[in-house]
């Protein structure tokens, strides 16, 4: 049989370009106002040069705030016991939990262990690990305890909001990328923005690329291909595509891409007639967006 | 002079823990200081802290800069009793034998409670 390749992951170069070039740069959201202290507005006075350089500056700066965050596997609970001291038994009423205050450790390799009142001394699990690590070494946008925003049957409140960007900025302040919550909320979240179609929220954000990443994965890229079409966004369609073709390379579209090194709106058709399930609708989606090209070049 | 200008002759740096908090709240920190020092006096360098009272997820909280610990004890400071007992627990030295010794002396006690409460009738000086 043909040796499988190795799965293009979340950190590779042509994957991360592809997805930064869907996630677009719309300077006027990137930059939107966040709530500050009020201040009175500077206006400044530059010529076509100086505004050209500032606007360069800008989508220079745009470009640091979309720096995606990272995409990584639930992490392994830890289960280690260091010692069994069983005699200790009865002897203190509540566990023990010492943390190594250490300035110049990174946090992954803290010492954090927990005697408990049967006498076992064992590792300290993520969970307390993280609050422990809180409490000596705070970070701004963090709390102890995780909000109760974050619990399951409160999320779909956000969501009514059309609040996930600032769900999704709260989760990545609150959870470490590797945590079960972080990546329940962050899949939450993508689901009930494809269950709705409200793609346009993340565009232009940073989460984007995670999204694409999850539904590309799961097969489930049929209502954002509709939204790119109608939108006119026909090269983050083909990309959208692309992107499919490399992270599934053995499905009928991709082996026919392959061998027609199709582009454009060719691309788009293929995989329509071979991998959606929502042929209808992106056939009719195409067809718009053909007649107003027409419309367009023949006015 | 001022209290805190104060110099010793003799004394030796002891790691004990000095409270603090408030009525009814104690809360230790675990501290390098002159023996010959106030309690809750000047000290050379905070090492830890440790909250005697279980919080909500029914846990002590300690913490210990194990790296200026080690630097003191390379140094030449002593440990306090109660010190040694904590360091004891966290694993950072071996069991202090009066941890042992408590343990078994406290499970000798309930044994011998409750053989005094089951049993009344019998003398006193029951052996364990």
């Amino acid at each position: 049989g043909k040796a499988a390749e190795p799965k293009p992951a979340f950190t590779d170069e042509a994957v991360q370009t592809l997805l930064y070039k869907m996630t677009g740069i719309d300077l006027h959201k990137v930059f939107r106002p966040v709530k500050k202290e009020l201040k009175p507005p500077r206006y400044k006075l530059m010529t076509e040069a100086q505004l050209q350089e500032a606007t360069r500056k800008a989508i220079e700066e745009a470009k640091e705030k979309l720096v995606m965050p990272p995409v990584l596997d639930e992490r392994e609970p830890i289960d280690d016991v260091l010692a069994e001291d069983k005699f200790l038994e009865g002897t203190e009423t509540a566990k023990y939990i010492f943390t190594d205050l250490t300035y110049s450790t990174p946090h992954r390799e803290r010492f954090i262990v927990v005697r408990e009142p049967n006498g076992v001394l064992r590792k300290a699990t993520w969970e307390e690990r993280d609050r422990m690590i809180q409490i000596f070494f705070p970070k701004e946008g963090r709390r102890v305890i995780p909000p109760v925003l974050f619990k399951d049957e409160h999320l779909g409140n956000v969501f009514q909001q059309d609040r996930h960007e600032d769900l999704l900025n709260m989760c990545i302040a609150q959870f470490e990328p590797d945590s079960p919550d972080y990546i329940r909320v962050h899949h939450r979240t993508y689901d009930d923005i494809d269950k709705h179609a409200k793609y346009d929220l993340l565009r232009s954000t940073r989460h984007f690329g995670g999204m694409v990443w999850y539904l590309v994965n799961r097969k489930r890229t049929d209502g954002l291909l509709i939204d790119m079409i109608n939108r006119d966004l026909l090269d983050d369609a083909t990309s959208l595509i692309t992107l499919y073709h490399m992270l599934h390379p053995e499905c009928q579209s991709a082996k026919e891409a392959k061998e027609g090194k199709l582009q454009g709106v060719d691309l788009i058709k293929v995989f329509v007639k071979t991998e959606s399930q929502r042929e209808g609708y992106i056939q009719l989606a195409l067809q718009a967006y053909e007649e107003a090209m027409a419309t367009s070049t023949a006015s | 002079g001022s209290r805190l200008l104060k110099g010793y002759h003799g004394g030796h740096v002891v790691i004990r823990f000095a409270l603090g908090g408030c009525a009814n709240r104690p809360f230790f920190r675990i501290v390098a200081a002159h023996s010959r020092r106030a309690r809750d006096g000047k000290y050379l360098e905070q090492l830890g802290c440790l909250d005697p009272l279980p919080n909500a997820h029914g846990e002590k909280v300690a913490g210990l800069n194990l790296e200026r610990l080690r630097y003191w004890l390379g140094s030449g400071a002593q440990l306090s009793r109660p010190a040694e007992k904590l360091l004891g627990l966290a694993g950072f030295l071996p069991l202090h034998p009066m941890t042992v010794t408590g343990a078994e002396r406290l499970r000798q006690r309930r044994r011998r409670e409750g053989q005094a409460g089951t049993a009344p009738a019998d003398g006193p000086g029951t052996a364990p």
